[in-house]
């Protein structure tokens, strides 16, 4: 099943000791960078999951701020409106998420869609998907929906304060990052490179390629709609114009890019970059400025595109080894 | 009268790779028929892509009537009066043939002389008239050959490259179009011709260049060409 | 009865306007092969500097228009020549990113520049109604942008169907090398193509702004729907392109009208997925 390198992963000090350094962070951070740092493994897990599909698949799904929407506002609802425990409303949530996902892989095998087609119907998915939350009063319409009080109960998922939240963000993107690894370290991982490279050759090998696109397309719903839970209780608050909007679909997808796409070191750094230095200059420029962040991941994202399209980890990688193997052959001399 | 035309000299070309093309130097004086042979993947439509701008080439020049166009762009290559009819036809299949000819005579240059062409294409090719209104990709294979060459032609050529105009065509088709060939080659119309069939071509050629594995192998006149065992071996990759 | 009269006449009128930024993007994806996902975008751009250039200088939208038009072209063929143009031949994903990226450029540039709130940009006939009868009342400048964009429309199909230029550009659309061979600049062609196809988007957001309140964010919905309107019309077919545009203006207004607010709203997107499922070619071609 898995290749030895998955347990190789998870035994190694690269994964624990950062793990590990991260999750003293609350003690030592003021709470404003404490909740920058909660959005940044936020981002972490949303970008982890679209990368599972968008990356290792190469498929541009734009369809994922339905899945975060869904985490976020329908199991909301759940608990406002039919007071269902949120651990199991996220569940619920999660579930009708990846069902999503597995009909649009359904969709995407039954017609054969192209990348293009493939982006064009999933777009098609979010903008339903937007309109059926602005229009539904129970789940919130557009002014969106407040949650109860968090009394830091556990079994309610309620996770205190600032370091709750913190603590719980790091877990779930500790949790996408292993199950990245898995994916990648599996038969699915090596399904879904050969769809990225060649769908035609991929079908014609034989690759059951409706199975490999859904497992993806499951996994990646799921783990983006409890992301979507998580972030809607941490902030108390869901703002449909904030998770259910296209917007946010390709603010994972730029992030993601930014970092290269394939494996999952390019998405998670991205995010940790990119995340508070958004959220920084939203605080400093945020009121002269607004959008000022996005403007500048969107400058980013043309130079990584025209001049490292291989996204900037890789890269940097790259730059990294050549530097030491120069230094290595000038102390030969 | 061998005032020289074409000159390639020491062509080095290829994708990412290893060069198809090594090191080749050709020569095609005005008048002349030149018929570039070898068997597939020798680097012939690799040679006149680079002559038409099409691929870059690593090393080498390219002269025509004396001037250096290595580095051109493939318009300005046309404008020069070098024009390809490419293998596979390459019409523009949802365009009537009128529209097709009327393309191959774009440029402000060759548009002038646009209706005189036009008929002397349809003088060539009676069957283009015939089917003037229909669209290209409704055509035969034949057709289309017959096609692409009249469009070339509308351009007002200098130097005709063709590439395989007999490639997958009927006996009968293939025949029609060589007497073209050899006709305009009569009138005086420069030509290069790659192509596989080797018989056929070097019975109409002046000089004859073998290409094998992206290097000449033999050059000389055609029928000494046709005489030489070696051709054959070259040929045949032996 | 009436309403179903006064909602189709509505549904036609914003699909025709639709189908200009419609057959603009179609121009600019048929010949540069680049389907740009900030097409929109450039319309509120130039929305929004109609609405600087009425502030400033109190030009008319319907003035700006002409004059932001050279404006655009040259934004458009600097955009296709420097960012575009070298990842054209590349993974489509690069396209798709790139674009992305310049969305949220122009988008964020605009939300610096005039703010997130809603803008409405005056203009000479914006509250002036025309009664056909006494059930059916057209506001001028929605009539206006159709007959604007109809007109258009035809320029477009003339110039594409009986001028050496359109049957260049037809030629590069069709087989790019083929037209190299024939003594075409292709790449200066696309870029002078592109240009043209933003361009146009100048005159659009002029004929679309009285009356329609402006915000930075709007322009992701003038790519959607124009997208939608190429894909249902098959791409390639522009009375198809123009027949798509029309249906999507027409079944959203029944839509809202029929369906309920914002529900009604998903109707076109409803039938975009399904004309993508069963008829991938396009409504009114043959397979």
């Amino acid at each position: 099943m898995m290749r030895p390198d998955f347990f190789q992963f998870l035994r190694s000090p690269l994964l624990w000791v950062p793990v590990i350094l991260a999750a003293l962070l609350p003690y030592g951070l003021s709470s404003y960078h404490l909740a920058i740092g909660t959005l940044a493994l936020l981002y972490v897990s949303l970008a982890l999951s679209w990368n599972i599909v968008g990356g290792m698949a190469g498929q541009i799904s734009l369809t994922h701020s339905v899945f975060v929407g869904c985490g976020a506002i329908f199991a909301s609802s759940l608990l406002v409106r039919l007071g269902v425990n949120l651990w199991i409303a996220m569940a619920i949530a999660a579930a009708v998420s990846a069902a999503i996902g597995v009909f649009i892989a359904l969709v995407d095998s039954r017609f054969r869609l192209g990348h293009l087609s493939f982006a064009l119907v999933t777009l098609a998915f979010a903008e339903i998907g937007e309109l059926v939350v602005s229009g539904s009063e129970w789940l919130g319409g557009a002014s969106g929906i407040d949650l109860p009080k968090d009394r830091g109960q556990f079994w309610q998922f309620q996770f205190g304060g600032g370091s709750g939240y913190f603590w719980a963000a790091l877990v779930l993107a500790l949790i996408c990052l292993v199950v990245s690894q898995a994916i990648l370290s599996s038969r699915l991982g090596y399904f879904l490179r050969a769809v990225r490279d060649n769908e035609d050759a991929a079908q014609a090998i034989g690759i059951r390629l409706f199975r490999a696109k859904a497992m993806a397309m499951a996994i990646s719903a799921a783990l983006s709609s409890v992301a979507g839970t998580l972030y809607a209780r941490y902030s108390n608050f869901v703002d449909p114009s904030l998770l259910a909007s296209p917007n946010l679909t390709i603010e994972i997808v730029l992030v993601a890019t930014i970092g290269g796409l394939g494996t999952p070191l390019g998405p998670l750094l991205a995010a940790l970059v990119l995340i508070p230095c958004g959220e920084l200059l939203r605080g400093r420029f945020g009121g002269s400025l607004p959008g000022l962040h996005f403007f500048l991941y969107g400058v980013l994202i043309i130079i990584v595109v025209l001049t490292s399209p291989e996204g900037m980890v890789p890269r940097l990688f790259g730059l990294w080894k050549r530097f030491v193997a120069g230094r290595a052959r000038s102390r030969d001399v | 009268m061998s005032t020289e035309m074409l000159e390639v000299s020491g062509l080095t070309a290829g994708y990412a790779g290893p060069a198809v093309l090594q090191d080749v130097s050709l020569d095609v004086n005005a008048g002349e028929l030149v018929g570039l042979l070898g068997a597939n993947n020798a680097g012939k439509s690799t040679l006149i892509n680079c002559v038409s701008g099409l691929i870059a080439p690593r090393a080498g020049r390219i002269r025509f009537l004396g001037e250096d166009i290595t580095r051109l762009k493939p318009d300005q290559i046309v404008a020069r009066g070098i024009v390809q009819v490419p293998e596979g036809r390459q019409v523009f299949p949802r365009m009537s043939v009128l529209d097709n000819l009327l393309l191959g005579g774009t440029l402000p240059a060759a548009r002038a002389d646009r209706v005189r062409r036009l008929e002397q294409v349809y003088a060539l090719f009676p069957r283009m008239q015939e089917r003037s209104a229909q669209y290209a990709g409704t055509l035969s294979g034949g057709e289309q050959q017959m096609l692409a060459i009249g469009r070339a032609m509308m351009a007002g050529p200098k130097l005709l490259m063709l590439d395989e105009p007999s490639l997958g065509l009927s006996p009968l088709f293939v025949q029609s179009i060589f007497r073209a060939l050899r006709g305009l080659n009569a009138e005086g119309l420069t030509m290069l011709l790659v192509e596989q069939n080797l018989t056929l071509t070097l019975s109409c050629a002046t000089r004859g260049v073998v290409l094998e594995r992206g290097q000449v192998a033999i050059a000389g006149d055609a029928a000494a060409l046709a005489a030489d065992p070696r051709t054959r071996q070259a040929y045949l990759g032996l | 009865m009436e309403l179903l009269l006064q909602a189709t006449v509505q549904g036609l009128l914003v699909g025709g306007a639709y189908a200009l930024v419609a057959l603009s993007l179609g121009l600019t994806y048929n010949v540069s092969g680049i389907i740009n996902f900030a097409h929109g975008d450039f319309l509120t751009l130039s929305m929004f500097l109609a609405l600087a250039m009425q502030v400033a200088f109190r030009l008319d939208p319907y003035i700006s228009g002409v004059l932001l038009f050279p404006v655009l072209f040259v934004l458009g063929a600097g955009v296709y020549h420097f960012l575009l143009r070298p990842v054209a031949h590349r993974h489509l994903l690069m396209v798709i990113q790139l674009t992305l990226g310049i969305t949220f450029v122009v988008q964020n540039g605009l939300l610096m520049s005039f703010g997130g709130q809603p803008m409405r940009v005056p203009s000479a006939y914006e509250a002036s109604l025309i009664l056909i009868g006494d059930e059916l009342a057209i506001r001028t400048p929605q009539l206006l942008a159709f007959v604007g964009s109809l007109v258009l429309a035809l320029l477009l199909w003339l110039v594409l169907d009986h001028t050496e230029t359109g049957r260049r550009i037809r030629a590069v659309h069709q087989n790019p090398r083929a037209a190299a061979l024939m003594g075409i600049d292709v790449p200066r062609l696309r870029m002078v193509i592109f240009g043209v196809g933003i361009g146009i988007q100048a005159l659009a957001g002029v004929l679309l702004v009285p009356g329609q309140p402006v915000e930075p964010a709007l322009g992701f919905r003038y790519t959607v729907i124009p997208l939608m309107a190429l894909v249902m019309g098959g791409l390639t077919d522009f009375r198809g392109v123009y027949l798509g545009a029309l249906l999507i203006g027409v079944t959203e207004a029944l839509g809202t009208v029929y369906v309920s607010g914002t529900s009604g709203m998903m109707v076109p997107y409803g039938l975009f997925i399904l004309v993508l499922l069963l008829r991938p070619q396009g409504l009114f071609r043959r397979a």
